[in-house]
């Protein structure tokens, strides 16, 4: 009997909230439909629905900035003479990475190259930022992006860190999620992360680095499978490090 | 006597600038040849070099054109510097006046004090706002920031004037001066003729 009463009860009340939630529901649209046209009579900003985007326009000529640079250096314009010099360095920065890119394998054990993904980024300060790209993809969910970079700040810190005795670590339990290997006879740091999978990171020369990004890898065994299908002699010898 | 001591010093000024003109022509020959050779990283490295000569050449032609002495306090030549670094740092030039620290130092071409002038264009973040050792002036129409940093031992004021325009930023720190000497310092700077170098 109890049972019976409580039941219908809480069927009264829950149709009683129902019907509210329903009401302010109903008035609260309303209320944000006015909104809306109210803010969009009274902004009345044009949003883009699309253009044509940017010219994919050639890489500075490299010879023909460099000339520029000589012609302005000799009248003492210092300033545009800079700025060939600048435009050539870019230019060869991008063949640099288009060469680097061409080098690269096709597959990796699986995985196929995404080509539409090929990234080489350059800019006017010089070697430092320069960025080359590539992801391979199974066209799921497992991944490998490389990563061959030209940052003198970030090489510096993994070269401390392979100088530093004390960073052999362990967290205390049975597990470690970052630790040094070698990798085609190069010092290689390889950390774990269960939300970004696996990451290696081998440091080249004064200035580069090249990592890769293994996402949904089964273990440390497959990454390394992946890792040693390029060549980081060739990267190397490209990039001119020693 | 003095005028040969000035002669020296201009034959001496023409002999690194020389120099420095041949260094550039022969690193953008080295480039030019690196590259025909297909040698990209080693052409890369020349252009790199040139640009330091550059550098080089444009740190050593503003410094003649600061003024020689700042409130009466005369440059102290031995202390002139020119450094050219490739990368986030830029190029820096540096002129000391007197014994006191008054100073003014130039950073140029660095994408480092591009972002450096953006901040200090933001009065939210501390920028260009005005408080009780903070106002912002404008140096032959350049808005800078002007911080006056205390008395020294003699009882007068030292300020510090910071004058950002493109990835370029010219600190001038004036010890023992009053606020007008340091901004007629200030406006004695050719600063349109040095933002056309850089």
């Amino acid at each position: 009997m109890l049972k019976k009463l409580k039941e219908k009860a809480n069927k009264t009340v829950n149709e009683m909230v129902d019907k509210k939630i329903g009401n302010e529901s109903s008035s609260g649209n309303a209320g944000e439909q006015n909104n809306t046209i109210n803010s969009g009579n009274v902004s009345n900003h044009p949003t883009n629905r699309g253009g044509g985007g940017l010219k994919n326009t050639a890489p500075p000529d490299v010879n023909a900035a460099m000339d520029d640079a000589a012609k302005s250096f000799s009248a003492k314009d210092y300033s545009d003479a800079r700025y060939s010099l600048q435009q050539a360095m870019v230019g060869i920065e991008i063949q640099l990475g288009r060469e680097l890119l061409k080098n690269l394998p096709g597959s990796v054990d699986n995985l196929q190259k995404d080509s539409l993904e090929d990234k080489v980024m350059s800019n006017q300060w010089g070697w430092s930022n320069l960025t080359i790209q590539r992801i391979y993809s199974d066209g799921k969910d497992k991944q490998l992006t490389i990563t061959i970079g030209n940052n003198l700040l970030y090489t510096g810190l993994i070269n401390a860190y392979f100088g530093n005795v004390y960073s052999v670590q362990s967290n205390g339990e049975n597990e470690q999620n970052a630790k040094q290997i070698k990798v085609q006879g190069n010092k290689a740091l390889i950390t774990y992360d269960d939300a970004k999978g696996y990451t290696v990171i081998v440091p080249l020369g004064q200035t580069s680095t090249v990592a890769w990004e293994c996402i949904n890898f089964k273990d440390e065994d497959e990454v390394m499978k992946a890792v040693n299908n390029f060549k980081i002699d060739d990267i190397k010898k490209l990039l001119g490090e020693k | 006597m003095i005028m040969k001591k000035y002669i020296s010093i201009i034959i001496l000024l023409l002999i690194v600038s020389g120099a420095s003109a041949q260094d550039f022509s022969n690193q953008v020959a080295a480039a030019k040849t690196a590259y025909a050779g297909g040698k990209l990283a080693d052409a890369h490295f020349s252009l790199e070099q040139a640009l330091q000569e550059i550098d080089m050449i444009v740190g050593k032609e503003i410094l003649t054109l600061l003024p020689a002495s700042m409130n009466g306090k005369a440059t102290v030549t031995n202390d002139d510097q020119v450094t050219a670094n490739v990368g986030f740092i830029g190029a820096t030039i540096h002129r000391s006046y007197g014994t006191d620290g008054s100073q003014v130092e130039i950073i140029s071409n660095s994408p480092m004090i591009a972002s450096l002038n953006t901040f200090l264009n933001m009065p939210v973040l501390g920028g260009m706002m005005r408080n009780s050792t903070t106002k912002v002036v404008k140096i032959q129409g350049f808005k800078s920031r002007l911080e006056k940093q205390g008395d020294n031992e003699n009882g007068k004021p030292g300020y510090q004037l910071q004058i950002p325009f493109k990835s370029t930023l010219i600190t001038i720190t004036a010890n023992a001066m009053d606020e007008k000497s340091v901004m007629d310092f200030a406006n004695q700077i050719p600063l349109d003729k040095i933002a056309a170098m850089l």
